[in-house]
């Protein structure tokens, strides 16, 4: 193996991580400078910064309500994915009948992009009488493939002697994938965590399509409404989206090592 | 103790203490007054002159208090429930100030202008 210098990688990857990081960067300057974005040429320090976009930004929408709303629908969606992706990948690791099918079916089903699936999931939340409502936000996302499978391979790393144990001392199946499985598989519990909450979060078209009170509106649609009424306040709508941004990369970095670790443990057994 | 103290239980909780905190502070701080002085170009007290309050919204600008300044040329205004204002002040004979921007962290926040509004011979009243 030779044994080159880790400099050049270094610096590579340390170049890579500002170009990723220049928009974020970038959002956050504008919040506090309030600075046109087609400004030429453009400052990179920012120029007299003042924390009073977000003030302007907090009183010209009614933050608190759309906080709370994508706040109640994103614990829902955390809640649902977690138990009904948990119990879907657990099933998955058992042999039955029709399995290969059922794979195959999920991960066809994961070719069909949201968008061709608006108008059934919206007739079917309007016949539960769910529109204008939390539940109704939360329910197209209440399970998610991709997650189903991450919880599939961290199960299938677990040593099946311990389940095999568990059932000689009489340990029914919900508690050996709850008391047992869950625990052992925190890191896809994390990835599970931040990957709904974030979809939940973001989401934007299927909250646009089925509210129509404004106290009921989540984050997202309060971002549109606030370019449609203020289009000149540069500022105050970097300000609203540097508030939107903060919850998600406060719940990523919490989670981070879990998340990564959760992505990977499908690279590996044991 | 483990599952108290973590990083996930400390953040929320530094969250919450500084939200918590910063109501505090905005109960305290919240009853809307505005003070400042009006002075000449030589920086003498003008009594009598007329000061306007106006709100600053996001694309205009409307009065919504105006009062006088008394001997020493001091005014307030009490409960405008706005965050971002805008002052005015003139008098006949003196000259008339510019746009001073009074910018709030809370709306009603109590503030003291650190500087007099200089009405100006150049600004007609």
């Amino acid at each position: 193996m030779h044994n080159y210098p880790r400099w050049p990688i270094h610096a590579a990857l340390i170049l890579v991580s500002l170009v990723m990081l220049v928009p974020f960067y970038w959002v956050f300057k504008t919040s506090i400078t309030g600075e046109n974005i087609f400004v030429y040429p453009p400052s990179l320090i920012p120029v007299d910064p003042q924390p009073f976009f977000y003030v302007d930004a907090w009183y010209a929408i009614p933050f608190p309500y759309f906080f709370m709303n994508s706040v109640i629908v994103a614990v829902m969606v955390i809640a649902a994915n977690l138990v009904i992706n948990a119990a879907a990948g657990f099933a998955l690791t058992k042999e039955f009948a029709g399995k290969r099918w059922i794979v195959l079916l999920f991960l066809a089903c994961m070719m069909i992009p949201f968008h061709a699936t608006i108008v059934p999931a919206y007739l079917v939340t309007s016949h539960l009488g769910l529109l204008n409502t939390h539940l109704g936000l939360a329910l197209p996302a209440f399970s998610h493939i991709i997650c189903i499978f991450l919880f599939k391979a961290s199960f299938d790393a677990i040593p099946p002697s311990l389940i095999q144990a568990a059932k000689i001392d009489g340990v029914p199946e919900w508690q050996i994938m709850f008391r047992i499985l869950l625990p052992l598989a925190r890191p896809a519990v994390a990835a599970n965590v931040i990957l709904s909450f974030i979809w939940s979060w973001n989401d934007f078209l299927w909250p646009l399509i089925i509210i129509r009170d404004v106290e009921m509106q989540t984050l997202p649609l309060g971002l549109s409404t606030f370019l449609a009424y203020f289009e000149d306040t540069t500022g105050s709508l970097y300000a609203f989206c540097v508030m939107v941004l903060a919850p998600g990369l406060l719940v990523f970095l919490l989670a981070q090592r879990q998340f990564i670790e959760g992505l990977t443990s499908g690279a590996r057994k044991g | 103790m483990g599952w108290i103290l973590n990083r996930v239980t400390v953040t929320f909780a530094l969250i919450a203490a500084v939200v918590i905190g910063w109501n505090l502070y905005v109960v305290r701080h919240d009853d809307g007054i505005l003070e400042g002085r009006v002075v000449d170009q030589a920086g003498a007290p003008v009594a009598g002159a007329h000061v306007v309050l106006n709100e600053q919204t996001l694309v205009s600008l409307a009065p919504i208090a105006e009062t006088k300044t008394d001997a020493q040329g001091r005014f307030t205004f009490e409960r405008h429930d706005r965050h971002a204002l805008v002052l005015t002040a003139g008098k006949d004979g003196v000259g008339a100030s510019g746009r001073i921007e009074v910018r709030l962290y809370f709306r009603n926040q109590n503030r003291v202008m650190s500087e007099p509004i200089a009405l100006g011979a150049d600004r007609p009243a």
